[in-house]
């Protein structure tokens, strides 16, 4: 409309100002005339002023000004003003226009079509739509792209499926197969999605420096009037079988406020999880935090998805995808108990049927007398808590009873904070009457890594009968899902709070350490909080506190039924967290779990001794296994960026899983090994964020010197290219003393003038 | 055991013995009267408390019931004993009397009963016991002999309809988790002892649900250990037993 505007007033369009220089291409006649407006200034002037028995002096001077201008305005012309311009040689230039062939151009919100048949009419055809005005002045060379250009040769050619869109990368392309030719400039129509994980800008720099400017062409309307988005959602890359995942989704929406939904997770076709939704209004994202246990080993895809509904114009982003390592195997936890007490023989009890953990207890009876329970072999542990670092790092999770920090060595204690720290385990200590401030842990380097602070001065226990409730971080926890069902959890919780006797704590653990998290909360007698169970990441491993004595309450209480599986489902919930992503020795770190057919895929891997120091020095090779049967053993370098990070790439000819087997050597022996999962298949990406990017098509335009078009307002667009001043060029003046608007500005003048005469009686 | 924690025991067996012997002059050779035993239990509070189940049976001639058998001095002798050998920190002076259907006894995982001879259940003590032992809770049943074993048995049957009653071996964890006893070698107070227990689902594996002494009174030996005049070695096997027991039922 602006641009019409613009047009209809100065006669060309906005480029050939922008582009142009402002000459005077005057000649003789043009002083004499000078020299008769000065004249007919100065007669304007005088005449004027001999008015002033009539008028005020303010309106003499508008009056005087307004004649002058007109005046000025007129010899202004007749000096004959040119703008001077570089415009393209026809026929002589090439230009480069870029058609997104992704499946997002199949979105339907192009006038009621989809933008590829946008593309198809304006672009289908050498003698039609927008082809044909630019080619009537460009030798114009199609490209097609989705996550690479490549030469356009007929319409058919056009497939809209490409699996993404990667605009830099067809940017780059076009711009190296055009080098060395006139190019005038690159077209770009697209929807803008970009969904390439690099940046542009090493792409337009280029086409920057070579003063290439690309004007862009966006498909599609910017917002999608009735469509709803799995926006993000946030898996473990690795789970133990049987743990309890609570995952957060983010539903993205518009056009559906207030309506109820049903978000489902689907574990090979198998719905394992569900959770209603009530959206909020347009345009604001709804979290839906969904339930549910991995039961199955290996590499799981979970399918995250809300059903289409009734005028979506995008069904595909309704389903996200993501991959979970389920493992299926015994993880080991050593927990060492200070004294004698029920309380260690019911955390046993509850995990003992859990066929993915392997709790080894060090139980001191006496002093310098311990009981080993569940150890593999006849020396493990014969000599009480471990001494050495890889003896302690073999666990991958440890727990701290009621134990006093004077039963550890310095040595020992520091070791503890390196198993959190270094080794990444899970620490977890439990309340009692020798345990956190009362077991003379404060200004230890265990203190460090608890996520409570410790009092150096609260050294005798004090009881304290708590009502446990889950806080608001804590629900959103697997560790507090202690019943079938969330809103069954929540009772249950309410239950537990009016046990009668109910749970007890020795510790004062009031104070949270700045980054910590309060899973549990208790209140005790006096109506004071305190934290009953809280967590903190530390290092590369976390820390848990747990400040009961007594958490078999809810196991033994008279009135908790005999089949009821809370204090089990409990403690089997926080122990798996303890152990959740504790690393190997050789762990995978693949950045994504998916690559399109085709692309290489790129393995990285963490390689450390058993003492879990890096290892830059090993032997690493990975055995991957494809999806035709075949293994290819692939060494694996060290990448030189950061310590124990080893990396390979293989190439995925083939759609399908990748297993790679990942073993890791040194020295001949041994260090550990590990698989990562790897799956080539075509992504949905393309359908998600689908609205036409208009921000990242303007961005393009205005960093290389070139302009944005809506799909419906490319009418000069042809002729816009031509001032480009790149490519062959010819200089062409063009005058301005016949604009419309010199004409308007005229009459205005003249009109303003009479006006205003007339209003002080002049006329 | 150890030659340096055998005289750790006799030693404080003896301090027990001198100390405590005005106190048994009173309560020797007369028995109370049900109507004097009066328990007072106290308040839960996450430490280790001894537990005696009072059952139903009727009070004998000498006027005690049989629950009741060596209340309170053995619960408090061998409580004494337990904190002197192990880390546990138990109440000394007090400890709790429940019925088997009491609710608050769940809260203490570990129960003793005296004199199982005599031991009556209603349906609701029945009910109570079968949770309490389904749940993960531990008994010890003491004091009886000969004819005794029938009415043990039968209520043992009752609680746990398919449970079997097996002689323990000497190689069973009870019997090792802090002494190492032979169980070979040791006396019984009413004559050769021998040790029974019911497993969970029947399973040597699996948890020792209740361990029975036959032909035994470990009680009689916890309450008169500090008399004199039963023989040392006689108490220092029941303290084992007991201490054993109590730090099996805390870890298995």
């Amino acid at each position: 409309m602006l641009d019409s505007l613009f047009q209809l007033l100065f006669e060309y369009r906005p480029v050939v100002f922008s582009q142009g220089e402002l000459r005077f291409a005057a000649w003789t006649g043009s002083y004499v005339a000078a020299l008769v407006a000065l004249a007919a200034i100065v007669a304007a002037v005088a005449t004027y002023r001999t008015s002033g028995a009539r008028t005020r002096t303010r309106d003499r001077v508008i009056l005087t000004t307004l004649r002058v201008a007109l005046i000025a305005l007129v010899a202004l012309c007749l000096f004959r003003p040119v703008l001077v311009v570089k415009a393209a040689v026809p026929q002589q230039n090439v230009l480069a226009v870029l058609l997104d062939d992704s499946r997002s151009m199949q979105i339907a919100d192009h006038e009621n079509g989809p933008r590829s048949a946008y593309v198809r009419q304006e672009f289908g055809a050498a003698d039609r739509g927008l082809l044909k005005a630019l080619s009537d002045k460009f030798m114009v060379r199609t490209f097609r792209f989705s996550s690479a250009a490549s030469r356009l040769d007929a319409e058919d050619d056009m497939t809209f499926a490409g699996a993404q869109t990667r605009l830099g990368a067809a940017l780059e392309g076009a711009r190296q197969e055009l080098a060395g030719l006139p190019l005038a400039g690159l077209v770009v129509v697209s929807d803008g999605a970009d969904t390439a994980a690099d940046s542009l800008g090493s792409s337009l720099l280029a086409l920057k420096s070579q003063g290439v400017p690309v004007f862009t062409v966006g498909v599609g309307q910017e917002t999608l009037a009735r469509d709803i988005q799995i926006g993000r959602v946030s898996t473990p890359r690795i789970a133990l079988k049987g743990t309890t995942l609570m995952i957060d989704v983010i539903i993205n929406q518009t056009g559906f406020a207030g309506q109820d939904i049903t978000l489902d997770v689907e574990d090979e076709g198998r719905i394992v999880g569900s959770q209603a939704v009530k959206l909020p209004s347009d345009g604001s994202a709804a979290t839906a935090r969904v339930r549910f246990s991995v039961s199955d080993s290996g590499p799981r895809v979970f399918k995250f998805r809300v059903a289409p509904q009734p005028g979506e114009l995008v069904a595909e982003n309704n389903t996200r995808e993501a991959m979970v390592d389920v493992r299926d195997r015994r993880e080991k936890i050593l927990y060492f108990e200070g004294e004698p007490r029920f309380e260690m023989k019911f955390i046993r009890r509850a995990v003992q049927e859990d066929p993915n953990l392997q709790l080894v207890v060090l139980q001191r009876t006496a002093d310098n007398k311990y009981l080993r329970l569940a150890v593999d072999g006849p020396d493990d542990l014969v000599a009480g808590f471990p001494r050495t670092r890889e003896e302690l790092f073999a666990y991958r999770g440890l727990i701290l009873g009621s134990i006093e920090a004077g039963a550890f060595t310095g040595d020992q204690l520091r070791m503890i904070a390196e198993f959190v720290d270094r080794r990444g385990g899970g620490l977890l200590m439990l309340g009692g009457a020798r345990s956190f401030s009362e077991g003379g842990y404060a200004g230890t380097a265990v203190s460090e890594v608890l996520p409570v602070t410790l009092d150096a001065s609260a050294r005798e226990p004090q009881l304290a009968r708590l009502t446990v409730r889950p806080t608001r971080a804590g629900a959103a926890q697997g560790v507090t899902q202690i019943a079938a069902t969330e809103s069954a959890s929540a009772q249950k919780w309410t239950q537990l709070a009016a046990l009668s006797p109910s749970v007890t704590t020795l510790n004062r653990t009031d104070g949270i350490k700045p980054g910590a998290t309060v899973l549990l909360t208790g209140t005790d007698e006096t109506r004071r909080e305190r934290p009953v169970l809280a967590f903190q990441r530390y290092g590369r491993g976390k820390a848990f506190a747990f400040t009961l004595q007594d958490s078999l309450l809810w196991q033994m209480h008279a009135s908790i039924a005999v089949e009821d599986l809370t204090h089990e489902y409990f403690w089997r919930q926080l122990m798996r967290w303890l152990v959740d992503g504790v690393p190997d020795a050789v762990e995978p770190q693949s950045l994504t779990d998916r690559v399109e057919p085709g692309e290489p895929i790129t393995l990285r891997a963490h390689v450390v001794d058993s003492d879990f120091v890096e290892l830059n020095d090993a032997t690493v090779i990975a055995h991957v296994g494809r999806p035709d049967g075949s293994i290819a053993d692939i060494p694996m370098q060290w990448s030189g960026e950061r310590s124990g990070e080893y990396f390979a790439t293989v190439p995925s000819a083939v759609a399908g899983s990748y297993e790679a087997r990942i073993d890791a050597a040194r020295g001949g022996k041994i260090v550990g090994s590990t698989v990562a999962h790897v799956r080539a298949a075509p992504g949905d990406a393309e359908f998600f964020d689908a609205t036409m990017h208009a921000a990242t098509l303007r961005r393009i335009a205005d960093q290389t010197g070139g302009k944005f078009y809506a799909a419906n307002a490319t009418h000069g667009l042809a002729e816009d290219l031509r001032y480009t001043g790149h490519g062959v060029t010819t200089v062409e003046e063009r005058d301005l003393w016949h604009l419309p608007i010199v004409f308007l500005l005229m009459v205005g003048l003249l009109c303003a003038e009479w006006a205003y005469r007339r209003k002080v009686g002049l006329s | 055991m150890t030659p340096a924690r055998r005289s750790i025991l006799a030693l404080v067996a003896l301090v027990l013995a001198v100390g405590a012997t005005a106190t048994w002059a009173q309560d020797f050779g007369r028995r109370r009267r049900a109507a004097d035993i009066s328990p007072q239990n106290i308040p839960y509070d996450g430490r280790f408390t001894f537990v005696r189940l009072r059952h139903g049976g009727a009070a004998l001639g000498r006027g005690e019931p049989p629950w009741a058998h060596d209340y309170p001095r053995a619960e408090r002798n061998f409580s004494r004993i337990l904190e002197e050998l192990t880390l546990i920190k138990p109440h000394l002076q007090d400890s709790n009397v429940f019925t088997l259907d009491d609710p608050e006894l769940f809260a203490y995982p570990l129960a003793y009963m005296s004199e199982p001879g005599f031991w009556q259940m209603n349906e609701a003590e029945l009910a109570g016991l079968q949770q309490y032992m389904s749940k993960g809770g531990f008994l010890i049943f003491d004091d009886f002999r000969g004819e005794h074993w029938s009415n043990f048995a039968e209520q043992v049957r009752r609680i746990i309809p398919n449970g079997q009653l097996v002689q323990l071996e000497a190689s069973h964890p009870v019997f090792h988790s802090f002494f190492d006893i032979n169980i070979a070698e040791t006396q019984g107070y009413y004559g050769p002892a021998s040790f029974h227990g019911v497993f969970e689902d029947n399973d040597p594996a699996k948890r020792l649900m209740l361990v029975a002494n036959y032909n035994h009174d470990l009680g009689e030996l916890w309450e008169f250990s500090d008399t004199g005049f039963v023989p040392v070695d006689l108490s220092n096997d029941a303290y084992k037993y007991g201490v054993n027991y109590v730090v099996y039922a805390m870890t298995h």
